[in-house]
Order: structure tokens, then sequence, then C-alpha cells
């Protein structure tokens, strides 16, 4: 046995040569598109971000322009191809507007929500003595409907666009931390985690640099479906009147609008809910597209 | 060898797991004693493997080692210092010197971890180096394991096995440990490819003195690569010896089986081999007195009764040979299969596929 001092320097010399070779990202893009089905709701949903980044740019008129003598126009009428609300307001500009607060409102609370829930997900399933408190926490905060805190939070703060965001986030928070904690979980288990244990590593680096990256795929096809789920919940928020308020357009508010109209002009609710439906149907699509095309058991 | 202080010093561990039942008052229905009272020592520059079967509290005992789990009792002395107490800084301190390596290759690599970045982190964790130097340390380890300076920039699905556990060898000496456990290091490995990764443990061992700690199931690996075994059974050390005296003259009727156990290429055999028969008794309620006996071919009621301590065995010359069972100078000489000569034919054969093997490489 013939044990020599530990010193490196009889180690090879070092070499640089060989730029490193990038890695073969197996294209993302190319799995996800290869679906039609979610091809196309890759397009609708970039359409409608779209529309509600440029809605200024692309409204004809002022969302808040009204003119009674062109109330209740329908749809096709001159210089309004949508047709006008009750107020006279060009339906279009109104939906664009409109779908600017829905998406910005959903936005803001699967952010919020999602962030403090993914927070709260990788705490339990990284500090096992608060994994039964936070989760029994999240129990009881997955018990309350969404349209309960809405009610109780526009009570407290009154009606509006924050009422929403802070309801919707609320009822975000246990979900995401659910499907966090179920990931990390798994994550936990893996040997490069004990390895950067033995390596002494501290918490907040192992979580930000292993647990985290490792479970991002699951937050972000949650995230992409929560977002749907919660228009559709913010514009019924807004439709029973506890979100946007009067003269703010909002899809939901738009519709509960219209609902006075139904028999005379039906255009100023349906077109509203049927774009509504159209976000829902294309994040919520898009969200299964992404969970498959990131699931690596199903990559070619 | 010099006779400095060992590297090592593990004293009585154990670790012990409740099992609990019941939803709001969980009672204690018993006590799953994975590791129960292990000892041994490991000197400077030297490897010893701890082997043993399936669930017999090896990993465990690696993981306590390394304190990746805190023991139910005893103490572990890396180095003249305690590891069980250690907190804070000294425990950082000593992980910087004891680094492991992992069985399964395609989980110890962070998929999403570029190879030098994962070869860099402990070298970051423990703020050794700037960028640029830790940069050049990754290009020097990825050659000193046999991979290329540009696989820095790859990520770990781009490699096989094989180069994969290569991978967590270098980041595992990254920091210049004193310490590698290797918990089953090439049993995920194709025969092949073990040789490879044994070869490599070994010389870098001789370059830089490390000191191992060799978790294995599998006895080829463990007499090419180990200096002392010690053999486990239901967490306790059952024999513990040089790896020459264990082979030769082992003391411990497990040991023997485990012996028997190992394939051996010689048709003439087959058949022959008589496996022990059954399973490992559960940890959650080991047999009284000795382990073993319930499966011991040579079982006296005695064993049944009074638990044996491991203790040192009058061999030639093999100092520190230390077996536990009543009956160890009354066993009956081990069985001839190992000395017995293969056929003619038979070793004809294998001295053309030796010669063979060894001609391409001259």
């Amino acid at each position: 046995m013939s044990a020599t001092v530990p010193d490196d320097s009889a180690a090879p010399p070092i070499i640089e040569t060989a730029a490193p070779a990038p890695p073969v990202r197996a294209g993302l893009w190319r799995r996800l598109l290869r679906d039609p089905g979610t091809a196309l709701a890759v397009l609708a949903a970039l359409l409608l971000v779209g529309a509600a980044l440029l809605a200024p740019l692309l409204a004809p008129t002022d969302p808040y322009d009204n003119d009674l003598a062109r109330a209740l126009q329908p749809p096709g009428s001159p210089g309004l191809p949508l047709g006008a609300d009750s107020q006279g307001r060009d339906l279009i500009t109104r939906l664009l507007y409109g779908l600017r607060t829905s998406l910005s409102m959903g936005l803001a609370a699967v952010l919020l929500g999602g962030g403090i829930g993914a927070a709260v997900g990788f705490a339990a399933a990284y500090w096992p003595r608060v994994d039964g408190l936070l989760m029994r926490l999240m129990d009881v905060m997955l018990s309350f409907p969404a349209i309960l805190f809405g009610l109780a939070l526009a009570a407290i703060f009154g009606p509006g666009v924050r009422a929403v965001v802070l309801a919707l986030s609320v009822a975000t928070v246990p979900l995401m931390a659910r499907i966090v904690r179920g990931s990390a979980l798994v994550v936990m288990r893996q040997d490069y985690i004990e390895a950067a244990r033995a390596m002494g590593m501290s918490d907040a680096r192992l979580i930000l640099r292993h647990l985290a990256p490792n479970c991002l795929s699951s937050i972000f096809v949650f995230a992409t479906l929560r977002f749907g789920q919660v228009i559709l919940l913010g514009s019924a928020l807004s439709f029973l009147g506890l979100g946007a308020q009067p003269p703010e357009a909002e899809l939901g508010a738009m519709a509960s609008e219209g609902r006075n109209f139904l028999f005379f002009a039906p255009h100023i609710a349906i077109i509203p809910s049927v774009l509504i439906f159209a976000v829902v149907l294309a994040f919520n699509i898009l969200g299964d597209g992404l969970r498959d095309a990131l699931d690596p058991r199903l990559r070619i | 060898m010099s006779e400095a202080a060992p590297l090592l010093e593990v004293e009585d561990i154990a670790k012990h797991y409740p099992v609990r039942k019941g939803l709001l008052r969980a009672r204690r229905i018993g006590t799953v004693r994975a590791v129960d009272g292990v000892s041994f020592v490991l000197r400077r520059g030297e490897t010893l493997a701890l082997v043993g079967e399936s669930g017999c509290g090896k990993s465990t005992t690696a993981r306590l080692v390394m304190r990746l789990i805190e023991p139910s009792a005893g103490r572990i002395r890396f180095d003249g210092q305690d590891v069980t107490e250690a907190r804070g800084g000294a425990l950082r301190q000593l992980r910087r010197r004891m680094q492991i390596v992992f069985q399964d290759p395609y989980a110890s690599l962070n998929p999403r971890l570029a190879v030098g970045d994962a070869i860099a982190e402990p070298m970051a964790v423990h703020g050794i180096g700037t960028g640029t130097e830790r940069r050049a340390r990754v290009q020097e380890l990825l050659r000193l394991v046999g991979l290329q300076p540009f696989h820095a920039g790859r990520y770990p699905h781009e490699f096989s096995g094989g180069q994969r556990q290569r991978i967590g060898i270098a980041r595992a000496l990254s920091v210049r440990p004193e310490l590698l456990v290797c918990d089953e290091p090439v049993s995920a490995l194709d025969v092949s490819i073990q040789a490879q990764v044994v070869n490599l443990l070994r010389d870098l061992q001789v370059r830089f003195g490390l000191s191992y700690l060799l978790i294995a199931h599998d006895l080829a690996v463990v007499k090419h690569a180990a200096d002392r075994i010690a053999v486990m059974y239901l967490g306790r050390i059952v024999e513990t010896a040089d790896k020459r005296a264990l082979f030769a003259a082992p003391r411990h009727p497990y040991t023997r089986a485990l012996l028997a156990a190992v394939p051996r290429p010689d048709p003439a055999l087959r058949g022959r081999v008589r496996p022990i028969g059954g399973d490992p008794p559960s940890p959650l309620d080991p047999p009284p007195g000795c382990h073993f006996h319930t499966r011991c071919p040579h079982a006296e009621p005695v064993c049944a009764r009074e638990d044996p301590p491991l203790r040192p065995m009058a061999t030639n010359g093999g100092a520190g040979h230390l077996a536990a069972c009543h009956l160890a100078e009354r066993l009956p000489p081990v069985p001839p299969v190992a000395a017995e000569a293969i056929s003619p034919t038979a070793a004809r054969r294998l001295a053309l596929f030796t010669g063979a093997r060894a001609a391409p490489e001259g």
C-alpha cells in the first residue's frame, strides 16, 4: 500500500481546448407544437395575450367613449363590427380592454397565489416537522370556496379588482402548495439531494438550486391551467358585481351588464362570454399540452 | 502501514427507527434496529469494505458516518474530531473532508445542472477558489476521471452510466476529501464498466492517499478493491478481518455462506454449492441470541440463548480478525470449494480467454 500525501500536482496539466458544446435541448417548442390541438391553443393564447397587451393601439375608440345614440346597436352596424353596449360604447374596444383587465387579474393572482403556494409546498416537503401543520392549514383554506373569499374580501376592501385578485390568490395558494409539495417530495428522495447535503450546502441554496428547478415543470403546467380557471373565477366574481366596477371594462362584468338586454341585444352578453370561454379553453389545452411536452416519459 | 491515529473511528453506533401505529395517539409498537451497535476503525489510505445482504444496514452505516442521518447512539470520530457532536461551521468543515459516491448514477446527478457546474458545486459551497480557478479544476478533474474537458458543458442525460459514475467521483474529489464513502459504487453498472470504475477508484487512492469506506454486496468487487472487510448481518458486524484472512479462513458461518455463494466460472461446481435457505429475519423482531442462528447450519442450543460477542480469533498471523460466533473454533474446516482445481479443459479455456484478453491491451 503506497499511500501518498494528498496532492494534485501530479495530475495532468490543464488543457483548454474545445469550446464547451452547447447542450442539446430537446426542443420543447417542437414537442409542444406537434399536437395540432395544442398548436392551435398556443396560437390562440398568443393572439389573446397580444391583443390584451396592444389594446390601446388596436382599439378603434376610447373604452369610456359613450354615445347613447348608438346604444344596443347590433353587430354589423356601420362603424360597429361587433355592435355597441347599453351605453353605446364600441364593443370591440370594450372587449380589448376587458381582456386586458381579465388577463392581468389572472396573472396577478397566479403569480401571487402560486408564488406563496410554491413556497409553502417547498417548505412542507423540505422540513417534515412543519409538513403536517402547513398542509392542514392548506386543507382548511381549500375547504372555503373562492366565491366566499371574494365576498369576504369585497366586504373588507370594497368591491374591486384588488379584492378579486386577493380572493383568487388565496384560492390558488393551497392548490399550488399541494402540487409543489407532491413533486418536491419525489425530488427529495433523489440521491443528488443527499449529495448536496453531504457537501454541506445551506438549505436555501439546496432548495433554490436543486429542489426548485426539478419541480419547475409541474409548477409551470399547473400555473398555466390555473390561469384559465382563475380568469373564469374572476369573471364570475365580476359578474356578481364584486370585481371590476363600472365603467371599467372586464369580461365578466360586461357579460353581467349585458344580461339586462338579453332579449333585445343578446350580443352584449354573448360576445364577452364567448371570449371568456375561448381564453379558458386556450389556456386549459395549453396547460395539458405543456404537461405532455414536459413529461419525460412521453419524450420520443 | 503506519500505526498513526486512525482516520475514522466508529464506536457502537446504532440507528433505531421507531414504528408507530394509530392515528391520533400514535403508540410505539416496535423498533426497527437498522444498525445495532456497529464499531470499526478505518486507517488512512485503507479501504474497508462493508458487505452483507440487502437490508443488513450497510448503507445506513454509511449515511451515519456522513451524518446524513442522526445516530440513535454511539460515537463517530473523524481524525480525532467528534462527528456526532459537530454543529454548524465545524460540521461543514468535516463535510469537506469526507465525500460520498452513490450507487445510482442516474439519480445522483441533478438533471438540470451542467456537469461542470455539478463538479464545481462542492467548491462553490465551501468557497474554494475563484470562478476561473474552479473552472480550471473542473477540467483537471474531468481528465482525472477519464472524461474530456468539453464535457463540462454537457448535461447528465448525455452520458452513460459509467461516465456518470465517474462524474460523481469527480464531484466528490473536487474538494480534496480524505475519506470517500462509496455506497455500492459499481453495483448499478455493467460488469465491463464495473472494472473501469473500480480501477479508477484504486488509482485515485494511490494518487491522493484516499481512504475508502466501500459498501458492497458483490464479493468479487470487494476482493479486488478492499484491504479489510467487515461482514454485516442484520445491523451488526459478524466478522471483520484482513481481506486475505477472511477469504482464506472465514470464521463465521454467515461469511462462509456468502463466500460459497460467489459465482465461479466452473461448470463442474454446478449443483454442488448449497445456498443457505430462507430470508434474514425482520430487524423489527430479531431472534434472540445469535441473529444468524435461524439460518445457521451449525447452530446449537447456546446460539439461541446467548448473543455472541465479537471476539478476536487466533488465526495464522491475521491480527485483528474478529468474529461473533460461539462455535468459531469448533466449526468444521472450510469445504475446499475455492481451493479445488477446476477441470483441465476448463482451465485451458480460461487460460486462452485470459491470454486473448491481455493481448490487445499489451
